[in-house]
Order: structure tokens, then sequence, then C-alpha cells
């Protein structure tokens, strides 16, 4: 399994990004209802895996950071996925 | 290394179906445009039918671009100030905008280009056409609101194609109310 997605929050945020072109943190932030600080980490760890792209910019004169989930990011959550799914299958 | 057993796979499984079943049914529907354009095509379609039966002048069709270029302007100046919220929107949203500003600019251009065929009470069936798409588009991503809404227009089309032509057009432009600005009316009314 990939030990990055094992985190509910990072697995969160990926399921978050699947059917998402761009998504602001803070509208992350409000749909997993995390803090900003633990938000901010797991996203870290998550762009430096490559598994999500940031984009820092400014709208309205106001700072706006956005995230797109990669290809690589969408392929390894589906391949998470279906081996959670097959531990499950094993399990039952 | 981390592992995880099933109960939490379990756990993992039903947080993703969740995220992604409410991702789909997040469809940002701006229930201004729908109060707008609603209350706007039925004030047209009405006037027509009025005109239509001498109980206007047919001076006051003039209204009519007026009140069309106001809505068109409305709708310009809404996705203006709201083009930061759309930058964050998701994949089915923009697709909903698409579907959106195609069926109504296309029911724009044939009320204002097409006007030779599409005359008279063909014009206001047009704009309900139009705006039966748009609500049963909605309605496909499970708002049941735009589903009765958009049964509602689609009803008001069949039964103005049945009754006497000297009352079609109230019937139409009763299905535009109660349809497409009823449903922005409660479209805005959820989101406070």
């Amino acid at each position: 399994m990939d030990e990055l997605l094992l985190s509910k929050v990072r697995l969160g945020v990926v399921a978050e990004l699947l059917s998402f072109d761009w998504i602001a943190f803070s509208e992350l932030a409000r749909s997993l209802d995390v803090s900003n600080g633990n938000l901010g980490a797991h996203l870290s760890k998550l762009v430096e895996a490559g598994y999500v792209d940031e984009e820092k910019s400014f709208v309205n004169r106001r700072p706006l950071t956005r995230y797109r989930l990669t290809k690589r990011g969408r392929e390894a959550f589906a391949e998470h996925v279906s081996q959670l799914q097959s531990l499950l299958e094993a399990a039952n | 290394m981390e592992r995880i057993d099933a109960s939490e796979a379990r756990d993992h499984i039903e947080m993703i179906n969740r995220i992604l079943a409410e991702s789909q049914q997040r469809l940002c529907a701006g229930g201004e445009y729908f109060v707008a354009w609603g209350v706007g095509s039925a004030y047209i379609t009405v006037l027509f039918q009025l005109a239509n039966n001498k109980i206007v002048s047919d001076s006051a069709l003039w209204s009519v671009p007026v009140v069309l270029v106001l809505c068109a302007l409305f709708s310009i100046y809404r996705g203006r100030a709201t083009r930061a919220a759309l930058a964050r929107s998701s994949l089915v949203q923009r697709e909903f905008f698409n579907v959106l500003w195609l069926t109504i600019g296309l029911a724009f251009v044939s009320n204002i280009a097409v006007y030779m065929i599409f005359s008279g009470i063909a014009s206001a069936a047009i704009w309900s056409v139009a705006e039966a798409i748009v609500l049963l588009y909605i309605g496909m991503h499970g708002n049941r609101r735009a589903q009765i809404a958009g049964v509602l227009v689609v009803a008001s089309l069949i039964a103005a194609n049945f009754v006497s032509r000297d009352i079609a057009g109230y019937v139409l432009g009763a299905g535009m109310l109660a349809g497409y600005a009823g449903f922005g009316i409660s479209e805005l009314l959820a989101r406070e």
C-alpha cells in the first residue's frame, strides 16, 4: 500500500481533489474539517511526493493557494484504493 | 512501515465514497441567475400574449430587448463578481456552467436573430425548452428541487400546446416563474 495515503487526512485530500480542477486551501480545510496547520503539513508531503500541484496567486489582492491532483497522484490513489478493496475482500 | 487493518480500510473506503458523493452534488447553481432569467423570460412571454390579445399596445414590446439586455448585463456582472469562486469550482460545476451558458445563450440568439422562424409563442417555447434543459441537468446531479422545477417547466410546455392560443403565453410564463425563477428562489433560501 501507498504509505503516504495511509493517513486519513492525506487520503481525504486526494479524494477531494479527484473531482476538482483546482481547489483552494480554505475550501479543503472546510471540507475535511481539519486545522490549517494540520492540513498544511499533510499537503506539503503530498506536494513533495509529486501527488499534488500547488499554485500561489492573488485574487482581489488576497492571497490564494490552490491545489490540483497530478497524474501521479491520481494513479497512486487508484492503486491504493484497489489495495484497500483487496484487503477488505480478503477479510470478508 | 505503517500497517492498516480491515476495519481501518473500510473506514477509509467509506470516507472516500462520502467525499466523492458530496463533491458530485455540490453543483453551484447560483440562484440569482435563475430568478433574473425566470422573471425576465416570463415577463416577455406574458407581454407578448397580452399584446397578441390586444390588452396592451404593440409599442410595449419595445421593453423586450431592454429586459433581455438587462438580464444579459446582470449575468455578465454576476459572472465577473463570482469569477474567483468559479476558479475554485469542481469539474462538474464548470460543466454545469457550460451547459447553462450554452443553453441560455442559444435561446437568447434564437429570440434575437431567428425571430422569423421562432416567432410569437414559438420564441417563448424556446425559452421554456432551454430552461427545462438547465433544470433537468442540475436535477440529474441529485438536486431534487431542480428535478421538480424542470418537470414544472416541461408540464407548462405540454399544457401550452393544448390550451387556447389566447392563453398559451400565460401558461408558459407561469411555468417559467414557478419553475425557473422558483428554483432560483429556493436555491437562494437554501444558501442562507
